[in-house]
């Protein structure tokens, strides 16, 4: 066990470390970009897994709180004039609240119809978006629409080195706090409430109450994907609330191995970086996003993470080992023969 | 003796057919009660209702002296009524080890009270799972395990919150006769060990008369005798 923590660690470290000296390969500066927004990509497709993976909520709609954070960011800063660190915390609560709430309305439906709900909740928030030039800026511009709401950033052009470096980091960081909720004690109620929410149920699980923390969660790293999205291109647009967006995560973690979180965020990267980088057209990407899921569903169920810890799993077993002294008592204190 | 568990005109209807016709019993502390009953008489649907997983069109629930007709499943699992199901639903992704872990940490009151464990800690799934006889396939996912694991995985789920009463649906069907000694076994540990009451469903006269100090019998959604044993 400990040779294939360290397999995996060794790979990461690897993974990042390439990541660290591609810049200083001289890039052109459109790959930088295409880097840093898969970078962005990848952390929104491993708060989907979150949801979706992990907890079993399987949501269509997880665009919604990425894009309300791209917003929140982009009113707060450019309307309400907020320091941008002060809007990107806000923006990152909004998103888990409005998580929260999707975890509230989904609590009492299971599986299709969990997906139905934040599917319509996500077209309603893009279609308001698409369909209002809800302000008016400075010089009496409309705001809002198709051209979105801009950013007011407190700097002017960003180097794509920094935005790069910063995106990475922040993926680093994102990654590391899902694969520990997801491992945390929380995490193994959720995966539970996903496989059997009954079973989870008779054994004291509150499961309303986790599907709602599984939103919120997710939700929150997604929020912060959004924000970091909104950062980088300087403004918010309907784009960042769309089903695309949300059909994108889910095939990121399909494709990856739900319920891992590295497998989506290595799928995101992948596939984000090979298709934009090939400079292929938006409705080209979407037909080869959709055929990699037909293939991946098709002959590898688990996904590239899942397929490869099923083989791992046939090759290698586990040790048995003694069983400990019983140490059960009764109520009384009495040790039980 | 005061009722540890007590119904009162319990009637259950699914549509225009009646299932359950005012039905009254009661558990006391630390005692063996039997359910026994013809398929469709409505066994599991008064289990279902006395654990939570089901409301009655009337009647109440009573434990420990509180009224909780109205309480989730959850919320009596930690009260201290576990219960176990005809069909289990394992956890899929869930290796043997974990599925215990979820029960232990649905209840940190009862964890502490157990030897003062915190959310990770193995030692109380450990020792659980050494009693059920599931120690050395601790870490087989749940789906792997063959019907006579899963039973007994069951048992230790339902033990983990450390029940006051155990309700167990049809827990020794489909047994070895080998799983079904173990399991016996284990009941009457819990039982004369611990003084956890159980109300025990089964359709074999013989093993709830070895189990149980008082059966019922169910017929047509009525108590229609009470044996004392």
């Amino acid at each position: 066990m400990r040779n294939a923590a360290a397999f995996r660690g060794g790979w990461l470290a690897a993974g990042i470390g390439l990541l660290l000296l591609f810049p200083l390969s001289s890039p052109d500066a459109f790959f930088l970009d295409v880097f840093t927004t898969g970078f962005l990509l990848a952390a929104f497709a491993a708060s989907w897994d979150v949801v979706g993976g992990v907890s079993g909520q399987t949501t269509l709609g997880h665009a919604l709180p990425f894009g309300a954070a791209a917003y929140a960011c982009a009113l707060l800063t450019s309307l309400a004039g907020w320091p941008l660190p002060l809007a990107v915390a806000a923006a990152i609560v909004l998103a888990a609240v409005a998580g929260a709430g999707i975890g509230a309305l989904s609590a009492p439906l299971a599986g299709p119809f969990v997906a139905l709900l934040t599917l319509a909740l996500g077209e309603i928030a893009h279609e308001a978006a698409v369909g209002n030039t809800f302000f008016t800026g400075p010089g009496g511009y409309a705001w809002g629409g198709e051209g979105g709401i801009p950013v007011a950033l407190p700097w002017r052009d960003a180097s794509p080195f920094s935005s790069y470096y910063a995106a990475l980091a922040f993926l680093c960081l994102a990654s590391y706090g899902m694969l520990r909720f997801s491992r945390s004690g929380a995490g193994l109620i959720l995966r539970a409430v996903a496989g059997s929410p009954i079973t989870a149920q008779a054994s004291g699980v509150p499961i309303a109450r986790y599907k709602r923390l599984a939103f919120a969660v997710g939700s929150a790293f997604a929020g912060a994907a959004g924000a970091g999205f909104a950062l980088h291109v300087g403004r918010a647009t309907a784009t960042d609330l769309s089903l695309e967006l949300s059909f994108q995560a889910a095939t990121f973690a399909a494709v990856g191995g739900c319920g891992t979180i590295v497998g989506p965020v290595v799928a995101a990267l992948v596939l984000h970086v090979l298709f934009q980088g090939l400079s292929l057209p938006p409705s080209s990407r979407v037909l080869l996003y959709a055929l990699t899921l037909l293939v991946t569903l098709r002959f590898f169920p688990g996904g590239v993470v899942g397929t490869a810890r099923d083989l791992a799993s046939r090759l290698g077993g586990k040790e048995g080992a003694r069983p400990p002294r019983r140490r059960g008592r009764n109520r009384n204190g009495e040790g039980t023969p | 003796m005061n009722a540890l568990l007590s119904a009162e005109g319990i009637t259950k209807s699914f549509g225009t057919t009646p299932v359950l016709s005012g039905i009254t019993l009661s558990v006391g502390p630390g005692e063996p009660v039997g359910l026994f009953g013809p398929n469709g008489s409505g066994k599991t649907t008064l289990v279902n209702i006395l654990s939570g997983l089901l409301l009655p069109d009337a009647g109440t629930v009573r434990f420990d002296g509180k009224e909780i007709t109205r309480l989730p499943l959850d919320a009596r699992y930690r009260l201290g009524i576990a219960r176990t199901f005809q069909i289990p639903h394992p956890y899929p992704a869930l290796s043997v080890r974990e599925a215990v872990r979820v029960a232990l940490a649905a209840d940190p009151g009862k964890r502490t009270e157990g030897g003062g464990a915190r959310e990770n800690e193995e030692g109380p799934a450990e020792d659980l799972l050494a009693r059920t006889g599931l120690f050395n396939q601790r870490f087989v996912p749940c789906a792997q395990l063959s019907q006579g694991c899963l039973r007994r995985l069951e048992f230790a789920r339902a033990l983990a919150c450390r029940p006051k009463l155990l309700i167990l649906d049809e827990i020794f069907s489909a047994l070895s006769a080998a799983d079904e000694g173990d399991l016996t076994a284990l009941l009457r540990a819990a039982n004369r060990g611990e003084g956890t009451a159980f109300l025990l469903v089964s359709h074999n006269p013989p093993l709830l008369k070895s189990l149980c100090r008082r059966i019922l019998v169910l017929e047509e959604g009525r108590i229609v005798r009470e044996k004392t044993v």
